[in-house]
């Protein structure tokens, strides 16, 4: 654990050296918002954004990836492996709820007997650099599900914008290890330290006040069959989906074939809940035939079944689905209405 | 981390083996959406490695169509093959059925839980299955008939919509020439020449009555048997942790990732299909 500050002026530097030995990623700005994507010199980056607008997991979980390619002949059926090793990786800006979201999808994507080689194999050989949040936006609600805007979960280091500098402190031993490479750093001070905490305290007080989720589990199966209970918010989703689509830590898929004559491809892609044909049977019958059956699954999942399975809740408050939904649906609402019941 | 460091020797459990149709079989002729493939492995090392159980199920890939998820109708005392009945459905059992002797198939497997046979070794086996949901049950029946001395009595109650859909016609004809297999095989309708049992399976349950001391009971078809089928078993006196079903759902990868397939917190894929009764009732009705 070290803890440095950096003159903002220097930032563009760190970002050269750590071009130097790693591929980048970091905020940019593409069609108009911000994702996180690769980077070849250090002004692509844009570190004005509140949060991007995608979530950063498609770095290591694409929309779109090739599980496979075949290719058919004569002589039967080759199939090449679409695995490559990844090489050393930095992401640069995450925000703590992102950087969280991280350590749900590594325990998903390695829990039980079959593990998933493709994430694991994008998802090492990365260092997580993250960048504190000192302007919260009103759909964020972190704090209420055991996180901070300053939370170091998943990080290996996390950068604090306090005005002029950067105030640097390193999270485990990789993080230590990458600082001492990094030019520019100097000791902080005690009044350094002292501002990060003036700075945190004034940013929580910012925020949407918390809402207590403690026994949410307990409360969501008791209500599983109230129909009343779940209209008030089913009925005026649309079943857009893209509540699910930009969750850092949704990670459903589906699978298909593309081919030509002679080869082919297996692709996975991103799949959501949301849908009707996501449980639809070949006959015809579908366990989850209603919206208000498809948006209670998606809120038991992260709020009941993931804590079941993987003993955490599985969202980590970035608001993404409050700032995306066409309806203006607010899961905080859920919350509240679960805390009336 | 460093779990992941060491992920270079485990297998990628997204590729499939290659396997070659041997053998297909028409199961309903000539209505002929029943199929039962018989697919040998082209290295004989994965069927080695395939090591199942009655119950269990693949991942069968028709390269450039797709994959989908069939139970094993095999028994894995039947050495060299693998038999899987597909229902022409969708687009990926479209092509298995247009797909002639020699085709290559993808497969990966074997998934899921399959029957608790430990559990079932020693006590009485009740089978009760419904149109090509018999699949996984004729594995097991001649699982149990290859093992015939580990397991006490073996009642077959096998019903279809007509004579001609049941499948697996010539097991059938041999298991009713067996002394150690109390097969009843009905229909749902009256047909001329059928002299066997006239009735949907839960009322020929029921007729049957299979003791339930010392028993399990097996169900496998289609939801609205399923439905009141159980009522009788209850009735019959079978606990809830002795009937054994084996659930369906959508599902696409098979291991537990895909999210499709999940039932409250549990995974048909990885944690059933098969599931006791007092497991389902704790369970959403989500399948």
């Amino acid at each position: 654990m070290k803890e440095k500050i950096l003159p903002k002026e220097q930032l563009p530097q760190i970002l050269k050296t750590l071009l130097e030995s790693y591929k980048v990623f970091a905020p940019i700005k593409k069609n108009g918002f911000y994702v996180f994507g690769e980077i070849e010199t250090p002004d692509e980056i844009a570190l004005n954004y509140l949060n991007s607008k995608i979530p950063p997991k498609e770095i290591f979980y694409p929309r779109t990836e090739v599980l496979f390619t075949f290719t058919k002949s004569p002589q039967g059926i080759d199939i090449q492996e679409a695995i490559n090793p990844s090489e050393s990786r930095v992401i640069f800006g995450i925000r703590p709820c992102d950087a969280k979201s991280f350590t749900l999808l590594d325990k998903f994507f390695s829990y039980g007997k079959f593990k998933d080689p493709y994430y694991q194999t994008r998802r090492e050989n990365t260092l997580l650099i993250g960048l504190a949040c000192v302007n919260p936006r009103s759909t964020c609600f972190c704090t209420s599900i055991n996180g901070s805007p300053f939370g170091e979960e998943g990080l290996d280091i996390l950068f604090v914008d306090l005005g002029d500098k950067y105030f640097v402190k390193s999270l485990n031993l990789k993080g230590d290890e990458l600082l001492d490479q990094l030019p520019g750093l100097t000791p902080a001070s005690e009044k350094d330290r002292f501002n990060m905490t003036e700075l945190l305290k004034k940013v929580l007080a910012s925020m949407t006040p918390e809402i207590p989720i403690e026994n949410i589990n307990t409360k969501l199966e008791q209500l599983f069959d109230e129909e009343v209970f779940w209209d008030q918010f089913s009925q005026k989703c649309i079943g857009c989906a893209s509540c699910t689509f930009l969750c850092p830590t949704c990670t459903c898929f589906d699978v298909v074939d593309e081919e030509t004559s002679s080869s082919g491809k297996r692709i996975r892609l991103w799949d959501t809940c949301q849908f009707p044909l996501f449980t639809l049977h070949g006959s015809g019958h579908n366990p989850r035939p209603t919206k208000r059956q498809r948006l209670r699954q998606r809120v038991m999942h992260k709020f009941s079944y993931y804590p079941k399975t993987l003993d955490e809740i599985g969202c980590v408050g970035c608001g993404r689905c409050i700032i995306v939904c066409p309806v203006n649906q607010d899961i905080r609402e859920v919350f509240k209405a679960l805390q009336e019941t | 981390m460093t779990q992941m460091s060491n992920l270079k020797k485990v297998s990628n459990p997204y590729i499939p083996k290659l396997t070659t149709i041997q053998e297909i079989v028409s199961e309903n002729k000539p209505v002929n959406d029943l199929k039962t493939f018989k697919l040998v492995f082209n290295n004989p090392d994965d069927f080695k490695e395939f090591d199942y159980i009655p119950g269990q199920f693949a991942e069968l890939s028709y390269f450039g169509a797709g994959e989908c998820p069939i139970g094993i109708a095999s028994s894995p005392t039947e050495e060299g093959y693998l038999l899987f009945t597909v229902k022409r459905v969708g687009v990926v059992t479209t092509a298995l059925h247009n797909s002639k002797e020699g085709t290559a198939i993808g497969i990966r497997g074997p998934f899921g839980n399959g029957w608790p046979i430990e559990d079932l070794i020693g006590h009485n086996v009740v089978i009760i299955g419904g149109g090509f949901a018999f699949s996984t049950l004729r594995s097991l029946t001649k699982y149990i008939l290859a093992k015939r001395e580990l397991f006490k009595k073996l009642i077959v109650i096998y019903g279809a919509r007509n004579p001609n859909e049941l499948c697996y016609k010539q097991d059938l004809a041999e298991w009713e020439k067996l002394d150690d297999l109390e097969l009843h095989l009905t229909i749902d309708r009256p047909v001329d020449g059928w002299t066997k049992k006239v009735g949907f399976v839960p009322a020929i349950t029921k007729e049957v009555a299979p003791d339930s001391t010392d028993a399990f009971a097996i169900v496998c078809g289609p939801p609205i048997m399923i439905k009141f089928t159980i009522p009788v078993l209850t009735e019959l006196g079978f606990a809830d942790e002795r009937i054994l079903l084996s659930l369906e759902n959508r599902m696409k990868c098979g291991i537990g990732k895909c999210g499709h397939c999940c039932v409250g917190e549990k995974y048909v894929c990885i944690d059933g299909p098969v599931f006791t009764q007092a497991q389902l009732r704790s369970l959403p009705k989500e399948y």
